[in-house]
């Protein structure tokens, strides 16, 4: 079973690199380029954007990787209080559940782009200011935080009840049922998920590059598409490729550690 | 140990609790019988404060549960362990982490937890296996660790809510002399909540017959069983149907008075003839006692009643509609 998806996958690789190498052959021929030419014009491409790209790949780590911490810490803390205050929670409070899981629906019906706008004056009393990398993570938080509280509460929710129950008899309280019970059981879907959850946050912060932030959508959308430098288009998606494979590669990892 | 005088619960309007009223002693072990959604799981639930009564007093070891603020109730649940019938382990973590589960949230230091712990897969048999992870285990395994972990904090009552009932026979017998030997030694009050009468007869020394929320029938569990209420008969749905001519007679047999012996003594003393139509042995905690059908012609009725008044035997003539 094992060896048998191991030299699909093989197969697989294989084929996708013989297919790299026609089309490469391919543009070659129809731009009538030696390899030689067309390696030096790669290369000289890659030398001229290089300190741009990496610039704008740190940018976007940046806004990724702290949107999604925060995001996930927030995502947490509200879904349990959701799941303690709701219908089937430990401690219901149907006043307290209805407004978050309004305030939660609200947030999550804006677009994000309508979102960076509404809530600029919000950033600039926070950050100072609305432009810029880090000013960025706060539209991005704020746009994302919803999305976790419920993805973080349907995993908790998934959770046996029959387990959340053996720990309250022997005496777990409300926190040690949280973090001891619900997070450890269910961490291995929230991982997943959060790993999905930084994927559209790296859409979003393209988006949200394009008002300011920086970032690899950012040098697409100013280079690529505005002055007509295809070149950086490609090395932009080539790196965001990249980075959504990693991600999603970290994710799965994870899942199958703890799980 | 447990006193219930006039107990009621209702959840909304809907009372699933009714004037519930009975006592445990320290050391027994006591059944909770009736058919599904009867209330035994909420009876039980009320025991540990998971669920709270609107109505009657429930003492626990002499505390009234509902005045115990937060305090007292963590530690009513701590001289309580429970176990249930889809064992309930967490499935994140190993056997040993699950069992240490209970001594980390009440904050034991590391080095007494995993004594204790090893202690604990000691005395149900899965010393070997603390690493595994608890998916890897049959059922009868979880429901051992399920116990270890519910014996942990070094309780005085159990709680059992249907803990065999996901279980094939071979285990549950297994787990139930499990369940006695750790109430001997640890001198345990064993709450048994279960819809399978074989358990109950095998395990309990009295117990109480719930059904919809009301008490159908409390006492020995031997003479409940041997001399059943109406209500208890339609429960335990006796499986002997009627032979149509002739009366039918049931006779139950106390551990003093040897089954053949009344059986061809009467034969032999009344001279007539009768036939066995039905019969059934079981197990009653320690000893084997069971009954025989008898189905005798009308004629000879009276001189059998009188034969048998005289033997000193229980007996019963059955009735068409059981
Ligand atoms: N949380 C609840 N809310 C409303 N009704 C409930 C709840 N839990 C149990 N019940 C009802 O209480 C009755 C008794 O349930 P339960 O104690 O689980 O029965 P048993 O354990 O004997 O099968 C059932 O009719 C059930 O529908
Ligand atoms: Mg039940």
């Amino acid at each position: 079973m094992k060896s048998d998806s191991g030299t699909q996958k093989l197969f697989l690789g294989l084929f996708f690199c013989g297919l790299a190498l026609a089309t490469f052959v391919l543009c070659l021929y129809l731009f009538s380029l030696s390899p030689k030419e067309a390696f030096q014009a790669i290369a000289d491409s890659f030398a001229r954007i290089r300190e741009e790209l990496f610039l704008s790949l740190w940018q976007t780590l940046c806004m990724v990787f702290l949107s999604t911490l925060f995001s996930a810490v927030i995502g947490f803390g509200l879904a349990s209080v959701m799941i303690i205050t709701g219908p089937q929670g430990l401690a219901p409070r149907p006043a307290v559940y209805a407004a978050l899981d309004a305030v939660v629906d609200v947030l999550r019906s804006l677009p994000f782009i309508i979102l960076i706008i509404f809530i600029m004056p919000l950033t600039r009393l926070v950050m100072g200011t609305a432009i810029g990398t880090l000013p960025t993570v706060l539209p991005l938080t704020v746009a994302a935080a919803p999305f976790a509280a419920r993805i973080i509460e349907a995993n908790f929710l998934e959770v046996d009840r029959g387990v959340v129950e053996a720990a309250r008899s022997f005496g777990a309280g409300i926190g040690q049922i949280i973090f001891r019970v619900l997070l450890p059981e269910a961490l291995p879907a929230i991982i997943l998920n959060i790993a999905v959850l930084a994927i559209a946050l790296l859409g979003y912060s393209a988006m949200a590059g394009a008002v300011g932030g920086g970032g690899l959508g950012d040098l697409a959308y100013r280079l690529g598409y505005n002055r007509f430098q295809n070149d950086v288009s490609v090395w932009c998606i080539l790196v965001l490729v990249i980075l959504v494979r990693c991600i999603q590669s970290a994710g799965n990892l994870l899942y199958r550690r703890l799980r | 140990m447990i006193e219930v005088s006039g107990l009621e619960k209702r959840y909304g309007g809907k009372a699933v609790l009714k004037d519930i009223t009975f006592s445990v002693a320290r050391g027994e072990v006591f059944g909770v019988v009736g058919h599904s959604g009867a209330g035994k799981s909420t009876l039980l639930r009320c025991f540990n404060a998971l669920e709270d009564y609107q109505a009657g007093s429930l003492k626990v070891m002499g505390r009234e549960v509902k005045d115990l603020d937060r305090a007292g109730r963590k530690q009513l649940r701590r001289d309580m362990g429970m176990i249930f019938q889809t064992f309930n382990l967490m499935g994140s973590k190993n056997v040993f982490d699950n069992v240490a589960f209970p001594l980390e949230i009440w904050g034991i230091a590391r080095e007494k937890r995993r004594e204790r712990v090893m202690e604990l897969l000691e005395l149900v048999g899965l010393a070997d296996k603390y690493k595994e992870r608890v998916q890897s285990l049959s059922g009868g395994q979880k429901q051992r660790v399920g116990i270890a972990r519910a014996l942990a904090l070094s309780p005085k009552i159990l709680l059992c809510d249907e803990a065999t009932s996901a279980l094939d026979p071979k285990t549950t017998i297994a787990i139930l002399d499990l369940l006695e030997a750790v109430r001997r030694e640890l001198n345990l009050t064993i709450i048994l909540v279960t819809h399978q009468m074989e358990v109950v007869k095998r395990a309990c020394n009295r117990m109480l017959l719930l059904d919809k929320g009301l008490t159908q029938g409390i006492g020995k569990t031997d003479s409940l069983f041997l001399a059943p209420t109406p209500d208890l008969k339609k429960l335990i749905e006796d499986e002997f149907t009627l032979i149509p001519t002739g009366v039918n007679i049931r006779l139950w047999f106390p551990r003093e008075i040897s089954r053949n012996a009344v059986i061809t003594g009467m034969a032999r003393a009344l001279d007539i003839d009768f036939s066995i139509v039905g019969g059934k042995l079981e197990r009653y905690l320690d000893d084997v006692r069971g009954f025989l059908i008898i189905n005798v012609d009308d004629r000879h009725l009276e001189r059998v009643l009188n034969y048998l008044q005289e033997q000193k035997l229980f007996w019963e003539v059955m009735d068409d509609e059981i």
